[in-house]
């Protein structure tokens, strides 16, 4: 097994709430390799994006992260000083938003927003240095006429030229790991292809590895050699995107594989998951899913790990090995 | 922005104060009396005499052209004389204005110091003592009037504690000449750093006074402002960038949080330079507020006219500021 550039062990995060404590990551295992991309699915309130928030610290008081371990290029993760995460934030692991129109703040130029960053992690670069840089950047993601286009403030980019200032930001110090969350769900369907074929490119470029967190599991098809699929909160299966794709072992994922529209069988009927996720602060005991399972039998109600299915790839449900 | 549009902007504002003209004339065509009457009060003057000061004043003419003639004199700055003063209006309150907005300036710049860096700790420390006691602070703040709180101000740091003076703008003997009239200005001109400490004592109680009651109210919307704005996605990507807590919190937050503030702060002001009648009172101090006390007490019509004018006329000017400063802060705002 190759060697993980990212290995998260055990994350906890929760969220107290006046309707009680929300367990909005509970147990994570996930492993990043160099190099590779990793596709994150998940639907909406499934802990993908609250996963790599807690990764890089960015979890706000109230909420509590615990983990075991958070192994990133020999350090614990988990261990480190707010001064020293905040060196690797931006510097080594470095996040894109789902939408750059929120993310770029409106009242400064793009050239701020890439020599702060660029400064931060660098202070003794001169300002013409960072500059020349943000310049650079602004030319790797393909943004035309980039040395004009450095005093303009976010407004005046279209949306899909937004998106690449935010990934030329995001990359500035060249980071050695991309947490890109849900980078195409705000944007029309071709520019959607152009952002993806930038991390793509960019990800070739700089030798870096992607996290693709996702609600769509057809981007994760085409673009990660490997897929994490969570449901309330939990990895429920794991493993090479093309094994998962094609002989899913957890029932959520068979499930989301067949509501999904394929244009290969354009005549088959889209079949959704019966029931609705679970309330976070009232989770089924057991299996998470146990109450939407088509499948479920006694054993589903007690606790269920992550159980190795293959050397490459685990699933968290009493069937896995049981099935191919 | 371009010179033309400012340019463009600030024409805007000709019909606007045109207006304020109309109601400013209006309210004294339409007050009740003779103004003739009023200044020769309970005087034995004849018909005749009393004829002749009404074409000394232009009181025959129609009202159109009276307004027409009102408006040239508003636009050379000839206001008229003071009934009670005998002198120019203009030159009246050219004397009594600099102390106002000497006063204003130092209140805004304590109001400044104390509500924006209270504002973004309670906003970055929600619900912790300290905001619970700012926001405490700042309900009494804005409830309490000002001429108390300045009353209970001179009680304690003049009458008990001695340290302050009671009331004025300068001590007797400390007096500088006056060139730019901000008495704290022309004793740095003299070169005289006793009179300028002493100057600055003086002004303390009173901008201490109307600044704590005007930090009240920008504190609370600096604190809503800043609690938004620390909510959006900007503010977690500034932070995913690794820049430190006080750039993301000072810099990327507080410049989009501060447009609220400097709204409200610039119609404060505007309430500062015309409204502080009360205040300059209970201080003693030399300032227009109460000047225009003295002028409706004496019904001195064309000092109240003119310096109902100039509040107007203020008010107007600093919203054309704020906007001015919008623009600065959000580069979206396009004037």
């Amino acid at each position: 097994m190759n060697a993980s550039l990212l290995s998260i062990r055990g994350l906890r995060t929760s969220f107290p709430t006046r309707r009680g404590l929300v367990q909005a990551v509970d147990g994570v295992d996930l492993d990043v390799r160099p190099g590779e991309c990793l596709g994150v699915v998940g639907e909406s309130g499934s802990g993908k994006s609250v996963t790599f928030l807690s990764v890089l610290g960015l979890v706000r008081p109230p909420g509590r992260v615990e983990a075991d371990a958070i192994g990133f290029l020999g350090r614990d993760l988990s261990r480190l000083s707010p001064s020293e995460m905040r060196a690797v934030r931006g510097r080594e692991i470095a996040v894109t938003m789902q939408d750059a129109l929120t993310a770029l703040n409106p009242s400064f130029t793009v050239e701020t927003q890439i020599v702060e960053t660029i400064e931060a992690h660098d202070p003794s670069v001169g300002r013409k240095a960072a500059r020349t840089r943000a310049i650079e950047m602004l030319r790797l993601v393909g943004i035309p006429d980039a040395e004009r286009r450095l005093s303009a403030y976010p407004h005046q980019f279209s949306g899909g030229m937004r998106q690449r200032v935010m990934v030329a930001i995001a990359l500035a110090c060249r980071p050695k790991l991309l947490i890109a969350d849900e980078p195409t769900t705000a944007l029309d369907v071709t520019i959607q292809s152009q952002v993806l074929d930038l991390i793509d490119d960019m990800r070739a470029t700089l030798g870096m590895s992607v996290v693709l967190i996702t609600h769509d599991l057809g981007i994760v098809a085409e673009r990660c050699e490997r897929v994490a699929v969570m449901y309330a909160g939990q990895v429920v299966e794991t493993g090479p995107t093309r094994q998962v794709v094609e002989t899913p072992v957890h029932p959520y994922t068979r499930g989301l594989l067949r509501s999904m529209p394929r244009l290969s069988h354009l005549d088959a009927p889209l079949l959704p998951i019966d029931g609705q996720v679970p309330d976070p602060t009232r989770l089924p005991e057991g299996c998470r899913f146990q109450p939407r399972c088509p499948q479920a039998i006694e054993e589903c109600l007690q606790p269920i790990r992550l159980r190795p299915v293959s050397p490459a790839r685990a699933a968290r449900c009493v069937l896995a090995g049981a099935e191919p | 922005m371009t010179p033309l549009r400012l340019l463009e902007r600030l024409l805007q504002l000709v019909p606007v104060l045109l207006g304020i003209s109309v109601i400013v004339f209006a309210m004294m065509a339409l007050t009740p009396g003779d103004p003739v009457q009023i200044m020769l009060g309970d005087s034995l003057a004849n018909e005749a005499q009393k004829e002749s000061l009404r074409r000394d004043m232009g009181l025959d003419l129609p009202v159109m052209e009276r307004f027409v003639r009102f408006l040239g004199n508003a636009v050379t700055g000839n206001f008229g004389l003071s009934f009670f003063h005998r002198r120019p209006v203009g030159e009246i309150i050219l004397e009594r204005l600099p102390a106002t907005i000497e006063l204003t300036l130092v209140s805004l710049v304590i109001a400044i110091l104390v509500a924006i860096p209270l504002g973004v700790i309670a906003a970055v420390r929600r619900d912790s003592l300290l905001d619970r006691l700012a926001t405490v602070g700042s309900m009494l703040g804005v409830s309490m009037p000002g001429f108390w709180f300045g009353i209970l101000l001179i009680l304690l740091f003049a009458v008990q504690l001695h340290w302050l003076p009671v009331s004025g703008r300068i001590g007797f003997g400390q007096e500088v000449p006056a060139v730019t009239r901000f008495v704290l200005v022309d004793a740095l001109i003299a070169g005289r750093l006793d009179s300028f400490l002493d100057a600055l004592r003086h002004i303390l109680l009173p901008a201490v006074t109307l600044g704590l009651g005007m930090a009240a109210l920008l504190m609370r919307v600096t604190r809503t402002a800043m609690v938004e704005a620390l909510a959006q996605d900007y503010v977690v990507f500034a932070e995913a960038k690794g820049l430190s807590r006080a750039r993301v919190i000072g810099r990327h937050a507080l410049k989009n949080a501060l447009i609220p503030t400097v709204t409200v702060a610039a119609i404060e002001t505007g309430s500062l330079l015309g409204g502080n009648m009360i205040v300059e009172t209970v201080f003693g101090w030399p300032g227009l507020g109460r000047l225009v006390v003295e002028a409706i007490f004496t019904r001195n019509y064309p000092l109240v006219q003119a310096a109902v004018l100039l509040y107007a006329v203020t008010y107007v000017l600093l919203n054309f500021v704020a906007d001015l400063l919008y623009s600065v802060l959000n580069p979206k705002v396009r004037l």
